[in-house]
């Protein structure tokens, strides 16, 4: 019999808050933080999209990193390793320093071997290789261009290149630590530096299903043995100073077109739905552990995890292959992994963009796979799409669905595109089995599998 | 030597060492001493640009051996405009 998976830890950085409670809290009500893009940021593009959801102000100092520490890590480590150490604390791990250092800390009690990271993001480091190329681009232009100015007529030319130089602002250096945090694999690097991690270090980059696959994998990693302890999650960050991830997400179309109202433009599966609302970034990660490990410890648990599943579309960067032949497929191998059959499955938090091609396709596939009787929410509809966040962010909602048997709405939901068991109000539900699933550009397509645990 | 300067340029080297600033003297060698890494000494330097809003090109800063060094150093440095 294989080993059991359970999720005894979970921290998050959302922009439905710090901590798992704040998040649970706010999701159960329906908040959403919904606010118009930086003003500076349409001084360089005219975006058809004016709305994102950005994050609470994050002191890294309150998440454990030194000053130090944060000159050598982009802001989406920072997240992730916030994220980590809540969910380590939450499982009942005590991170003690590490001798002669008050920032590396050991896992007391843990094999630290026998304990794996496993974290999927988008573009990893991006932000700090848009910083440093900014940089490298205007300095000396820059430089050159206030030299030119100051001797112009204050009245003529003078006057429209102040107009111009605002425009043209850059950092302070061209950061020396630029490839290690750059580089996608630097969080996971980061998480496993921090607390003394020696396992498998690895890393899922596969745009917006990066956190589901990178779960998955560690799930398999616990289930057959290789580790004990996976830390995994998925992370993202996508504030650069001048708006340029926004303005590539914004001309490929996949932003919310109609930002008249803020409060009700972010609407998955409804009929009136005009794209995804833009995240400034995430993580969530997990403590997974196998069963008799943790019980062993008396560790609280989550949810069990059951099943995962992955396959690819072969068809398009952009868009889901018409039907979700692969969808399908790829949840009924899920499934079939689970041992579960799909009449089971009480709840599905799906990948619920808002885009017009993402729900159309998901909710056929739900519907031809589950039928209508399974509740469905989009946890996007509150929080937007944090890319390599958001699976891991879903698969979080969906364990402590699971864990307190009721589920957040699928917010501005007034006109279902189907006729499927949308979330409408916040209620008891006999939770067993759920299921959380990502697709992704390029054309992945995944699903953890999740059991109530007890 | 200005007293103000020593003081600042001891707190940010004992941020990055992780030591007491009564550790660190000012005769102390940087790298034999108290054991400055290469990787530390770059983020030595940031956090000076950052205290004192002057930039340290890696060519300035050759010759630097000692703590007295590196406050010497910010000194001369202080005499140049700041960073725009």
């Amino acid at each position: 019999m294989s080993r059991r998976v359970v999720i005894t830890g979970a921290g998050i950085v959302s922009s439905n808050g710090i901590g798992v409670d704040e998040f649970w809290r706010n999701c159960l009500q329906a908040k959403s933080t919904v606010a118009p893009i930086p003003e500076h940021w349409t001084r360089y593009a005219d975006p058809h999209c004016r709305l994102w959801s950005p994050l609470p102000e994050i002191n890294p100092e309150s998440l454990g990193i030194a000053r130090t520490e944060r000159l050598q890590l982009d802001p989406v480590t920072v997240l992730a390793l916030g994220a980590a150490r809540e969910a380590l604390e939450r499982a009942g791990f005590s991170p003690a320093p590490v001798a002669g250092s008050s920032r590396a800390f050991a896992l007391p009690g843990v094999n630290s071997a026998r304990t794996g990271v496993f974290l999927g993001t988008g573009l990893g480091g991006a932000i700090t290789f848009l910083q440093n190329h900014t940089y490298h681009l205007l300095r000396k232009p820059r430089a050159d261009l206030i030299t030119y100015a100051e001797k112009q007529d204050p009245t003529g030319d003078r006057k429209t290149l102040e107009n111009i130089l605002p425009l043209m602002t850059h950092g302070t250096r061209f950061n020396p630590f630029e490839v290690s945090m750059v580089m996608p694999n630097a969080s996971a690097a980061a998480v496993a530096i921090k607390f003394s991690i020696t396992g498998p270090n690895a890393t899922y980059c596969v745009a917006c299903a990066s956190g589901t696959v990178a779960v998955g994998n560690a799930y398999r990693a616990v289930r057959d043995g290789i580790v004990d302890i996976a830390i995994s999650g998925g992370c993202e960050y996508f504030a650069d100073e001048h708006g340029h991830i926004f303005r590539s997400f914004d001309v490929s179309g996949t932003l919310v077109r109609d930002c008249a109202d803020p409060a009700t433009a972010n609407r998955p599966f409804d009929e009136k739905r005009s794209g995804f609302l833009f995240s400034q970034g995430g993580a969530a990660v997990f403590v997974l552990e196998e069963l008799e490990h943790a019980q062993l410890r008396g560790a609280p648990i989550i949810a069990e995890l059951i099943g995962f599943a992955e396959t690819f579309d072969a068809y398009s960067m952009m868009r889901l292959a018409p039907g979700g032949g692969q969808i399908e497929r790829m949840l009924r191998a899920a499934l079939a992994d689970a041992g579960v059959g799909a009449h089971e499955v009480d709840y599905i938090n799906a990948h619920g963009t808002g885009t017009k091609n993402n729900d159309e396709t998901e909710s056929e596939v739900i519907d031809r796979v589950f039928g209508k009787s399974v509740l469905v929410n989009s946890t996007k509809s509150l929080v937007g799409h944090a890319i390599g966040a958001s699976g891991a962010i879903e698969i979080l909602v969906t364990a402590l669905s699971l864990r307190d048997q009721t589920t957040h709405i699928c917010k501005n939901l007034e006109a279902p595109l189907r006729d499927l068991n949308f979330v409408r109000t916040v209620e008891p539900h006999d939770l067993r089995v759920a299921l959380s699933q990502s697709f992704a550009f390029g054309g992945h397509n995944a699903a953890v599998v999740l059991r109530r645990f007890g | 030597m200005n007293n103000n300067v020593q003081e600042r340029v001891i707190k940010v080297i004992a941020e990055v060492l992780e030591r007491k600033e009564s550790e660190i003297p000012l005769d102390a060698s940087l790298r034999d001493n108290l054991h400055l890494d290469s990787l530390k000494q770059m983020t030595l330097f940031i956090l000076l640009e950052d205290e004192f809003e002057r930039t340290m090109p890696p060519d300035d800063l050759m010759g630097i051996v000692t703590v007295k060094d590196i406050i010497d150093f910010i000194d001369r440095k202080l005499q140049e405009p700041a960073t725009p």
